[in-house]
């Protein structure tokens, strides 16, 4: 009787170890799409600085366009001047088109991907 | 036999309870992804109390491992830490490359002015050549002074001197017999960029980069120093010099006998003369990052790669110091002032420039022919005079200091 109270305690034990092992969860990647919602809240000549995605959102004229805000030299998040774009770590600077004006970086700021969904939302793409 | 299924199934359920704790026990990881590496590191799990080495390594971008190795997904101490590069200091020169290198960091090209592990390498403070080669010939190992040994073999990088050699072999004192070129391999070779530093706080420095780049000096050498900075004060020169020298008939170091407690006494031997610009400034206001880091060529005096004098900065009778108004925006100016902001410098700005082409980014003419200096490690604000117009009594061909000490060195 004790030896079956004793299997059937570990058992139990051994399940529940089962369960957390399998239910494990890795760390989450970082997300490719953000949902910026609707169009709207981002009226013309707006610049919106979207922390999450590091990124900006610019509304011109000719519709919306993003820029990464991550810096091609080295990753650090540009900061917004007067100018245009500078990198705190560094000192890149790019003008408001994301165009390299000075290094160390050698590279453009990266243009990313706005989808308008059919119901006027924003989508942005962050993929490489 | 029932006892023993007893037992075996209490051990079992012990085994599985026990299991169960230390799982449970188990840190909770501190996720960190660094852009630079996206991978994830869980470092920070127990440095979280670390503070940022500087403002161009931030850790959410470099995060820990990209400079310091390790396992980066371990949460035990010692798991994490087996792989780590040159312990708790990456830039020690076994493992520079490793640690600090890469085209857009420490070892890309010269043109980008991105090569500063390759010219250390071949750096007077890295090689000690000169001082190997002066053994080597003082006890009749070498027939002359030429410089044929370093510390580790090394090439010279973007040659431009052709009076230097192509490369060193690394020095062997395994295969020499003679005594005296024992003892100095023995007592001797502590002063070079590979070696841990003399005991005593206020010798107290780094290998490799950390050397000069994270101030130590005066500090508790059991406590973390987790900085990097090219504001870097004469008290960390001084871990090296001016705090003794090397007894040749001995082959042992003799620290300096006085213990000052202020800048005045404390900068130089008591033996050395000094004007008050030597020992109010620090010693990065004035020496070049090529004086201090290598230029790519190998030599083996300090005079070799040691060229500022009195008159950069001053002029002469005759010459105003030379300067150089910044058009480009990658001026490396710029960037040495962006890295250390004591001066507000721009394009357009004029500043003082080295007979080498050094930008002296700290120092710029004022519109009433004075100079002003800002102080790298001090951000202090000076203002001076250049040497023409004045009564100076200087001849033109005597610009080293020594003849400056003449009339302007200070008493102590």
């Amino acid at each position: 009787m004790t030896t079956k109270i004793l299997l059937a305690i570990s058992g139990l034990i051994g399940l529940g170890e089962l369960a957390r092992f399998l239910s494990f969860q890795p760390d989450p990647l970082p997300p490719e799409q953000y949902d910026l919602g609707a169009a709207d809240q981002y009226p013309p000549g707006s610049h919106s600085v979207i922390s999450e995605a590091r990124a900006i959102l610019l509304h011109s004229p000719d519709g919306f366009s993003a820029l990464s805000l991550v810096c091609p030299h080295l990753g650090c998040t540009l900061k917004q001047d007067q100018d245009g774009y500078a990198c705190p770590c560094h000192g890149s600077k790019f003008d408001a088109n994301g165009n390299l004006k000075n290094g160390p970086a050698n590279k453009p700021m990266r243009a990313l991907q706005v989808e308008t969904t059919p119901n006027n939302r924003l989508i942005l793409h962050t993929e490489t | 036999m029932k006892l023993a299924t007893v037992i075996s199934s209490a051990v079992l359920l012990l085994a599985l309870v026990a299991s169960w704790i230390i799982q449970d026990r188990q840190l909770k990881p501190v996720a960190l992804t660094p852009t630079l590496t996206g991978q994830v590191e869980y470092c920070l799990t127990c440095h979280t109390d670390l503070s940022q080495i500087s403002t161009s390594h931030p850790v959410e971008t470099f995060g820990c491992v990209r400079c310091h190795g390790g396992e980066r997904l371990a949460l035990n101490a010692d798991l994490a830490h087996s792989t780590m590069r040159g312990g708790a200091n990456p830039s020690d020169l076994a493992v520079v490359e490793a640690s600090c290198g890469g085209s857009d960091c420490h070892s890309g090209a010269a043109g980008n002015y991105r090569d500063h592990i390759q010219r250390v390498q071949t750096s007077l403070q890295t090689t000690y050549a000169g001082a190997i080669a002066q053994i080597l010939y003082t006890f009749g190992a070498q027939a002359d002074l030429k410089p044929r040994y370093g510390i580790q073999a090394v090439e010279a990088r973007e040659k431009t001197d052709p009076n230097t050699p192509d490369a060193l072999l690394a020095f062997d004192p395994s295969k020499l017999r003679s005594p005296g070129i024992l003892e100095f391999a023995e007592n001797c070779l502590t002063c070079h960029l590979h070696t841990e530093s003399l005991p005593g706080s206020q010798t107290y420095r780094f290998t490799g980069c950390a050397a000069c780049h994270s101030p130590t000096t005066g500090g508790d050498p059991e406590q973390i120093v987790h900085r990097l900075t090219t504001a870097i004060p004469y008290t960390q020169c001084n871990a090296c010099h001016n705090r003794g020298n090397y007894d040749l008939r001995s082959m042992t170091f003799q620290t300096r006998s006085d213990a000052p407690t202020d800048r005045l006494h404390d900068y130089y031997q008591p033996i050395a003369q000094f004007t008050r610009c030597e020992y109010t400034l620090d010693c990065v206001d004035c020496h070049t990052r090529q004086e201090a880091m290598g230029d790519g060529n190998i030599y083996s005096k300090k005079k070799d790669i040691q060229y500022i004098q009195c008159k950069t900065c001053h002029g002469t009778l005759t010459e105003l110091p030379k300067t150089t108004t910044i058009t480009d925006p990658n001026d490396l100016a710029l960037r040495q002032a962006f890295l250390n902001p004591v001066i507000d410098l721009k394009v357009g700005d004029t500043i003082l420039v080295t007979d080498k082409g050094e930008p002296l980014w700290n120092i710029r003419p004022l519109s009433d022919g004075t100079y002003e200096m800002f102080g790298k490690a001090s951000g202090q604000r000076f203002t001076f005079r250049s040497v023409k117009g004045t009564a100076c009594q200087q001849k033109v061909d005597q610009q080293e200091s020594r003849y400056c000490h003449e009339c302007h060195a200070v008493q102590r």
